[in-house]
């Protein structure tokens, strides 16, 4: 029961959906793109997106400051 | 949102279903039902200036006329578009308006549009101009919602209204930002006339302005909140990623880190969110103020002073000394600004002079009697106002000239270990580092090490894509980025613009993009902004090509001054791992995780070792991953491994300056017999140097 996200495997939750996993992540940059499996999600579906086992996510961080 | 928040509505005989409060207007939008407006914009508050936007509603009881750009949906109504009566109603509208300004295209083709060619009628108030204005407003809204100047009024009533500004006369309000001329829908306004700048293509850089403020106010709440608080909006994002520095970079967050925060100066000391003109009129409005704020220190104690900032470097730099204090943070930053002092060089600077003091390096005795320990703001300040002051004290003399004196100082007087001394001070090149915690990520670390400005705060780029995203993994990827993100920041430095523009907030559809760390929506209207001014014809490559030559030319003038080679390009351990034992503590998993992920250990035998051997040994894996990177990163710019632009890269590049071409091909004839033209990292069997050819460039 694994998840891996941006590479490095972590636990899978049952039930988690995308909002709950940033949270986990401890991800609050307001600047990001979720995929699972390659797919983009749209921020509006991250409450209702729930992340199965095995999934592949990424969590890809812009840029931004400076 | 739930589906009870959702109503449905019937419109034109097609439902739809949209959020409580969504206007008529924009929910027949969002099924392809056009309706016409004239006073409407999404940038403003709608108005209902005009009517032309006139619906027929029905909520089961009674029928009624209603305008919807302002109307609220809050009960599932039928709404007709298009109805007898509506199409009346908007008729007279636009005949009364044709007969009023029968040469505005605008109201000419809308008219034209509803089968009106003349008005029945002339209009006594009949104004002949192409170009009249037709009292929308937009122009009013636009400049008070969304430049918040309020530079423009309605004057007079009835037949006599008309936009103004101030009394008739130009009011130092007025930004110049040319918004209300973008947003005008009859072109009554018009400011080019006296643009000094005398652009190509104006209109080519206004859309570029108007896309930038659509996104402005739009989005900027839900992205980094820069109308609000600014860049200090990532001091607790920093925090959240173990990135903010605290203590002279040991650590990368804090507890106190929320006293702090964006939100507690904004709710308890800024009083202006308005640019400070450093771009006129510019929408994203970064720059804050908190005024009457009283000084508590120094030569201006008691006075009630306006504080410009702060911005997120020198919240950074104020963690970074330890001190966790919003007062404080304002009375630095304000004692900084009078006197001429940079906030990041100095916090860095004194953040390095209490970690030595905290080792005894450095003690009162040996600093004009400072109590310089981290956290001690008083202490802090004073630093600072004796230096002001020209305080001949020893310490103060060489500590105001900053961190790179200061080690050669210490180093010279034998008071510390010249290793931690070196590897604590947080300067390359002889610049302070800005206000990030690099550690973590090896392509940060490049991106201040190898740049020619040395470690600047808007190098800081590549960490996230590095360290959190895990974008670019090898050394290649890296040195790629290290290419393309260095050469685009210099880009705006070249062209005197603003960086913030183009990622400090994002367009809607950036994700969906083919590389969307790059923004190419926003890279695009830089290259219509210069298009526009210049009338040229480059591309997003073309401007690429532009800083190369910059860059490589002044690489090259480097390597004549005698630096510019990879001994300047080096940083100090700090940057790269944990110096103390207490550091490596506070990312232990972090760390022996990495020796077995990265160096091959076995958990075993990484439990069994010291935390004196561990720092040792990731200290050499480090440093050589350093020089691997350097590596990658001078073969993808075209330079020598000694870091020196080949001329066969400056011919590429379209440079034919003899006398330049040769003094660096003597240059690295002399490295040549030196033997620095061979790579610095040493490779382990199954790594490979990007290339193993000598002196490769001379294929080129
Ligand atoms: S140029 Fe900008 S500041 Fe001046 S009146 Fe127009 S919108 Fe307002
Ligand atoms: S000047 Fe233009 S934007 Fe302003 S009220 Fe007149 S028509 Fe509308
Ligand atoms: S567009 Fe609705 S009143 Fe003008």
């Amino acid at each position: 029961m694994s998840i891996t996200v941006n590479g490095k495997t972590i636990e899978h939750i049952k039930k988690e959906t995308i909002s709950d996993l940033l949270k986990r992540m401890h991800y609050t940059f307001p600047l990001i793109i979720v995929k699972i499996n390659g797919k983009l999600i749209k921020k509006k579906d991250y409450n209702e997106t729930v992340i199965l086992d095995k999934s592949e996510v990424k969590v890809i961080h812009l840029i931004s400051g400076g | 949102m739930t589906e009870e928040q959702k109503i449905t509505v019937t419109i034109d005989g097609k439902e739809v279903s949209v959020d409580k409060d969504t206007t008529i207007l924009s929910a027949a939008n969002s099924i392809d039902i056009f309706i016409p407006t004239l006073c409407h914009s999404e940038l403003v508050e709608p108005y209902s200036a005009c009517r032309l936007c006139l619906v027929e509603i029905d909520n089961g009881r009674k029928k009624r006329l209603v305008t919807s750009c302002n109307y609220p949906i809050r009960k599932p109504i039928t709404v007709k578009t298009k109805s007898e009566r509506v199409k009346k109603h908007r008729k007279n509208i636009l005949e009364m308006m044709l007969a009023r300004w029968p040469n505005v295209k605008i109201i000419k083709d809308m008219a034209a549009f509803h089968g009106i060619k003349t008005p029945r009628y002339t209009s006594p108030l009949q104004d002949p101009q192409e170009n009249a204005c037709v009292l929308c407003g937009l122009c009013v809204r636009a400049c008070e919602e969304d430049i918040w100047e309020s530079a423009l009024n309605f004057a007079n009533r009835g037949p006599e209204r008309e936009v103004m500004m101030g009394y008739g006369e130009n009011i130092p309000q007025c930004e110049g930002c040319e918004t209300c001329m973008s947003i005008c829908p009859t072109h009554a306004i018009d400011m080019d006339k006296e643009d000094p700048n005398n652009p190509f293509d104006a209109d080519l850089m206004r859309k570029a302005g108007m896309k930038l403020t659509r996104e402005m106010v739009l989005l900027d709440d839900s992205q980094c909140r820069m109308r609000k608080v600014g860049t200090a909006h990532l001091t607790e994002i920093m925090d959240e990623y173990d990135l903010l520095p605290v203590q002279n970079y040991r650590f990368g967050s804090h507890t106190e880190t929320k006293n702090i925060a964006s939100d507690v100066f904004l709710k308890n000391y800024l009083t202006q969110g308005k640019p400070d003109g450093c771009w006129q009129g510019c929408t994203m409005a970064c720059a804050k103020t908190a005024d009457a704020f009283t000084l508590k220190t120094g030569p201006y104690k008691g006075d009630q002073v306006v504080v410009d900032g702060p911005e997120y470097e020198t919240v950074g730099g104020c963690a970074n000394m330890g001190i966790f204090d919003p007062e404080f943070v304002l009375e630095f930053n304000f004692y900084c600004d009078t006197y001429g002092l940079d906030t990041i060089s100095t916090s860095t600077g004194m953040s390095f002079y209490m970690e030595m003091f905290e080792y005894g390096i450095l003690n009162k005795e040996r600093c004009g009697g400072l109590d310089l320990q981290f956290g001690n703001s008083d202490a802090a300040l004073t630093f600072m106002h004796r230096m002001a002051a020209g305080d001949k004290d020893e310490f103060i003399q060489v500590a105001s000239k900053g961190i790179r004196r200061v080690k050669d100082w210490l180093i010279k007087k034998g008071w510390g270990d010249k290793q931690i001394i070196e590897d604590c001070g947080m300067e390359s090149k002889g610049l302070e580092y800005s206000e990030y915690v690099t550690k973590e990520s090896l392509a940060q670390q490049g991106g201040y090490g190898m740049t020619l400005k040395g470690p600047q705060h808007d190098e800081a780029w590549l960490i996230f894509m590095d360290m959190v995203n895990n974008q670019i993994p090898t050394f290649q990827d890296k040195a790629e980025a290290l290419h393309y993100f260095p050469m685009w920041r210099t880009w705006f430095g070249l062209n005197g613009l603003c960086k913030l523009p183009w990622n400090d907030v994002e367009p809607e559809n950036n994700a969906e993009t083919d590389e969307p760390a790059k923004v190419p929506g926003h890279v695009q209207n830089y290259v219509d902004y210069q298009n526009g001014m210049t009338g040229g014809n480059v591309d997003k490559e073309g401007l690429i090509l532009q800083s190369e030559r910059a860059y490589n030319w002044q690489r090259a003038m480097n390597v004549w001054m005698g630096r510019g080679t990879r001994n300047d390009d080096w940083i100090p351990y700090r940057s790269m791992g944990p110096v103390t034992k207490k550091e490596y503590e506070s990312r232990k998993d972090r760390y022996d995780t990495q020796f077995v992920e990265q160096l091959g250990f076995t958990k075993q035998e990484v439990e069994k070792m010291s935390i004196e051997e561990k720092i040792q040994k990731l200290y050499e894996y480090r440093q050589n991953r350093y020089q691997k990177l350097m590596d990658a990163v001078y073969y993808r710019r075209g330079w020598t491994p000694n870091g020196i632009p080949t001329p066969q890269k400056m011919k590429q590049l379209g440079f034919s300056d003899k006398k330049m071409l040769s003094m660096l091909q003597k240059k690295i004839d002399q490295d040549q017999e030196k033997g620095l033209n061979s790579w610095g990292g040493i490779y382990g069997d199954d790594e490979q140097p990007p290339t193993d050819k000598d002196q490769y460039w001379l294929e080129w």
